[in-house]
This record gives C-alpha cells, sequence and structure tokens, in this order.
C-alpha cells in the first residue's frame, strides 16, 4: 500500500450487502481524497444507506471492506470517530436531552471538544439550548445534529442527507456552514443528498448509485464536460446517425422540438460541420442524474 | 469513561420512573394507614415494602431491558451511540449499569416511605435488609439481560426464532428432567445447588450474548439476533451439561437407598 492510499479519508472496496434476496449493495468500490466533497447520489432505495452504514461500520457488509483514514472502520471504529464527524439522515440524538446535555455528552468524548466554536455555531443557528431535542424543529435538529458533528473539528464528515425535509433558508444554512468549514479547515465531505441543486455548488466528485450499482464515480468538472444536452426546433429532426459519435444516453422529439443528452466528445463540432440551428447546453447535475438514471432505468426495464 | 457518558444518557431519558416510584410509594403510603388496625401495621408494611420494592425494582429491569437496545435499533436512533468514540463494551456496560440502578432506586423510592413511616426500619436488621437488596439485584440483572435478548429476538422478526424456541424448549426439557433424578432420590438441596447453577450459567450467557448483540450487531438487528441466538444455545447447552455433571456426581456419592424387603422386620 502506498502513502497516498493510506491517507485516503474514504476507501471502499468491493462492498456488498444483500437483505435476503435483495441486493442492496453490489461490489460497490470508490475512493475520496483528502479535502474533496464527494457527493453519492441516487434514488431511494439505491442502496445509498445501506452504503453510509458499512461507511460508519454500523453493519458489516457481506463482501468487501470499508477503510477511513487509513483504518479499517470495522475494527477501528471507537478510535476513527474521534476523528469523523457524523450526520445521520434521521435525527437520531436522544429526544429527552436538550442541546446543552448533548454538547456536554459530547464534549466527554472527545479531547479535542471545541466547546466556544460550538456554542457560537448554535447561537448563529439560533437553536434554542433548552428546549429537548425531540421538540426542536427538523432544521434545528438538523443544525444540532451538524453542530455536534462539527464540534471536534472532525478531518471527514460524513452526512447523510442532512438537508432531508429542510426548509430552502434552513437548506442554504446548512451549506454556507459546511462551505466555510472546507474553507477553514478544508475537511473532507462525504455526502449523499437528494438535493442535487444545493450540492452542485459544492462538490468535487460525484458517484450515482442505482440498483445497489454503482453507475458512475467522476469529478463533477469531468462530468459537465463530457455530458451536453443538444437541443433542436421543431419540425428540424436531428438524425440519431448524426449524434451516434458523441454517444447520446436519450433522445426525445416533441411539438417543441427535440432534445437529446450526449454522453462524449464536444457537440459544438455538430454545430459547425452538420447543423447550425442546435444548440448545445451545459447540463446541471440534476439533469445529468435524470438523464444517467432514467436511461438506466429504461435499459432495466 | 465513556460508559459513564452512556450512563448518563439512559438516566436523562428515563427520570420519570423515579418520579413514578416516589408516586406509587406515597400511594402505599395511605394504604397502609386506611383499614389497618395497629398491630398488622408492621406486618403490612414489611409485606409492602418487600413485596412492592422486589416488584417494581423486577418489573423496571425487565422493561428497560426490553427497550434498552431494541427500541433504539427500531427507532434508528442506536446510531447516535455509534457515530462517536464509544467503546461497544460500554455502550452495553453502561445501558446495563443504568438499568440495574434505575431498577434498585426505583424498588427503594417506592417502599421509602412505608419503610420509613411505617416503622419497618426498626424490624430490619442490616443482613435482612442486605440480603433483600441482593435478591433485588440479582432478580434485576437476569430479568434485563433476559428481556434484551427476547426483545431482539421478537424485533428482528427472522427464522432464527426457530433456534431460540427449540434452544429453550430443549433446555426447560433437560432442566425437568435432572431435577426429576433428584426428586426420585429426595436430593432436595442437591436440586436447588442445580437450579442456582443454572441460573448463573444461563445469565452469564445472556450478558455475553448481549455484548456480542452490541459489539458484532451493531446496528444490524438481524445480525444482531443470529449472535444472541448462537451464543444462547450455545449457554443453554452448557448450562445442561454442568448440570448433567452435577446431578451425576450427587446421584454417585449419595449413599444408596435401603431398599426394604417385604416382611424382613417380621423375621427378626
Amino acid at each position: 500500500m502506498t502513502i497516498t492510499q493510506a491517507l485516503r479519508p474514504v476507501d471502499c472496496r468491493n462492498l456488498s450487502v444483500r437483505y435476503g434476496r435483495i441486493q442492496a449493495l453490489d461490489q460497490a468500490s470508490f475512493t475520496v481524497e483528502s479535502g474533496q466533497v464527494y457527493a453519492l447520489l441516487g434514488r431511494n432505495g439505491s442502496g445509498k444507506t445501506s452504503l453510509v452504514r458499512c461507511l460508519l461500520g454500523h453493519q458489516k457488509p457481506l463482501t468487501g471492506r470499508v477503510e477511513l483514514l487509513g483504518q479499517d472502520v470495522w475494527s477501528s471504529r471507537t478510535a476513527l470517530m474521534q476523528r469523523v464527524g457524523v450526520v445521520s439522515e434521521e435525527p437520531d440524538a436522544p429526544p429527552a436531552m436538550t442541546a446543552r446535555q448533548l454538547l456536554n455528552f459530547c464534549a466527554g468524548l472527545y479531547p479535542k471538544w471545541d466547546s466556544a466554536a460550538a456554542d457560537e455555531r448554535l447561537k448563529r443557528f439560533r437553536v434554542p439550548m433548552e428546549v429537548p431535542f425531540g421538540k426542536l424543529s427538523r432544521g434545528q435538529k438538523a443544525q444540532l445534529s451538524l453542530t455536534l458533528a462539527l464540534g471536534p473539528g472532525p478531518e471527514l464528515l460524513v452526512l447523510d442527507d442532512p438537508t432531508l425535509g429542510l426548509d430552502p433558508v434552513a437548506r442554504r444554512e446548512v451549506y454556507d456552514e459546511l462551505l466555510s468549514e472546507l474553507a477553514d479547515r478544508g475537511t473532507t465531505i462525504f455526502i449523499t443528498t437528494h438535493d442535487l441543486a444545493g450540492i452542485e455548488g459544492i462538490a468535487d466528485r460525484v458517484g450515482i448509485l442505482h440498483g445497489g450499482r454503482l453507475l458512475l464515480d467522476e469529478k463533477l468538472e469531468d462530468l459537465k464536460a463530457r455530458y451536453h444536452k443538444v437541443t433542436w426546433a421543431p419540425f428540424q429532426a436531428l438524425s440519431p446517425a448524426d449524434l451516434a459519435p458523441y454517444a447520446p444516453l436519450r433522445i426525445r422529439e416533441g411539438g417543441l422540438g427535440g432534445e437529446a443528452v450526449v454522453s462524449q466528445g464536444d457537440p459544438r463540432h455538430l454545430l459547425d460541420a452538420v447543423r447550425p440551428d442546435l444548440k448545445v447546453h451545459a447540463l446541471s447535475l440534476e439533469e445529468l442524474f435524470v438523464a444517467l438514471v432514467g436511461a438506466e432505468s429504461e435499459v432495466a426495464s | 469513561m465513556t460508559a459513564l457518558a452512556v450512563f448518563r444518557r439512559e438516566w436523562t431519558g428515563r427520570r420519570n420512573v423515579i418520579l413514578l416510584a416516589l408516586g406509587m410509594g406515597f400511594i402505599q403510603l395511605l394504604g397502609l394507614h386506611f383499614g389497618t388496625d395497629a398491630g398488622a401495621l408492621h406486618d403490612k408494611a414489611v409485606v409492602m415494602t418487600v413485596g412492592t420494592g422486589t416488584g417494581l425494582a423486577w418489573v423496571v429491569a425487565a422493561l428497560f431491558g426490553a427497550t434498552m437496545v431494541g427500541r433504539d435499533l427500531e427507532e434508528r436512533r442506536f446510531g447516535f451511540l455509534l457515530n462517536h468514540p464509544i467503546r461497544l463494551g460500554d455502550i452495553f456496560a453502561g445501558k446495563v449499569g443504568a438499568g440495574l440502578c434505575l431498577a434498585l432506586l426505583s424498588g427503594l423510592l417506592v417502599c421509602l416511605p412505608p419503610l420509613l413511616m411505617g416503622g419497618v426500619w426498626r424490624v430490619f436488621s442490616l443482613r435482612e435488609a442486605g440480603s433483600v437488596a441482593g435478591v433485588w439485584l440479582a432478580g434485576s440483572l437476569v430479568l434485563l439481560l433476559l428481556f434484551h435478548a427476547v426483545s431482539i429476538q421478537v424485533r428482528s422478526r427472522s427464522l432464527w426464532l426457530v433456534l431460540d424456541l427449540a434452544a429453550w424448549s430443549a433446555f426447560v426439557w433437560g432442566a425437568r428432567i435432572l431435577s426429576l433424578r433428584l426428586i426420585a432420590v429426595g436430593a432436595f438441596a442437591g436440586m436447588f445447588r442445580l437450579w442456582l447453577v443454572l441460573l448463573v450459567v444461563v445469565t452469564v450467557g445472556l450478558g455475553i450474548a448481549g455484548y456480542l448483540q452490541v459489539a458484532e450487531g451493531r446496528a444490524d438487528l438481524q445480525r444482531g439476533h443470529r449472535w444472541v441466538s448462537t451464543t444462547l444455545a450455545i449457554s443453554l447447552g452448557v448450562a445442561l451439561l454442568i448440570g448433567w455433571v452435577q446431578v451425576a456426581w450427587v446421584l454417585r456419592s449419595r449413599p444408596a437407598v435401603p431398599q426394604i424387603q417385604p416382611g424382613s422386620a417380621r423375621g427378626r
């Protein structure tokens, strides 16, 4: 093993998880480099939760192994959790404990707990200190969970859909906090989310999980360079043969014209060579996700 | 000491049990003073103190055991402990410790008013009080561990339940056979020792099974159930084996029961 490999914050190899006859994860492998923001995307039931459970040592995979910060997560979980901050999909703190009690609870567990920063963060989020966790709003629960995760100054943050069910303001506040954490300390972040628009601004690398398989694992900027949307006006049909060199994922035609998502090369060459009336657009992460997962679902069905 | 943090966390969520015990204690006190003549007051107070205290301590222990991990797993709250640097042994020890303390304190609080105001403290020696506390503690430990194991087995709803039922049935059947063999020769003290040995070995097995459920099952209820079932089946088997050796030893070392020949007394 090289030094670079040993220092990788996340290294998942051939993870498989089965529940009876259901294959929740099928040989998923990926790595996250230091300082990177890795966004794992997938539809409901795609295997994200199983993957995160394996990633945190909550569940033993059927095959494969996970290393966080160079250590096996199943056997070294206690030591690793000193260096890893976690926000769960469902806010899981004890409902009877107040924010202050939770801060005290966590402060006793970490040698490097930054009480001042945690208090300051909660004040900024306007989370009341004396209200039991179970009585906080969904947004406040997420903000408190994020505060607890950031308290010990983690080297790696694992966030399982932290913005699920949050209003746009609370969602923005969570992302702002993450951005400031990135700017201040360069923390590596592994995040699963359905909020594709929100994560697009901060993700460096994207993985897409579908039916338990990792469909894609690539840098976001490379993805955006590779995938494009081509549109054309009504009654100006484009022959599939013209698009063939660009590996189209999906071609759709309707009364308002046609559109295709292509996955390789730069279709701007088409404009000059074949059809100057075509328009080529960059894809948003959401469009890209829909195109990829939609195409895969069509193939599967 | 991270076990202490888990202990405190369990207490924070279940403080109401203490208030409930105190409330029940005062209700008992009222019951003690209504419709009781002065002569019977002492006896009634003793029965109430020991009976209610033991009952509440054991009920609290059983309920705590049934919910301490199983409910967290079902409500997906167990991850909160796993996401922090808390050793798995400390999670289990902290929860068991909190459950035992809560059970004992509830038992004590419920009998405190009749104990103090009914004058029971005057008739109890320190040794007797110690015995009662010992019975509370032992019973609470057994019930807490047993209900923890059963709650995991029931909540996981897996086919391993068949092994659990088979193991417990075999254990009860085996214990019955061994007891009957001792009864047949009138070795009642030996039978008491046999049950004690079985109880101790099964309790140790339940403790190991509970720890393994947390350490090896973690947030995976089905995997935890597999560990509980396997460990418990082995423990029940070991308990029966030890019991069988003990019974064999008792039967061997016991003088043979003299056979009375019909008519022998008449002959003399």
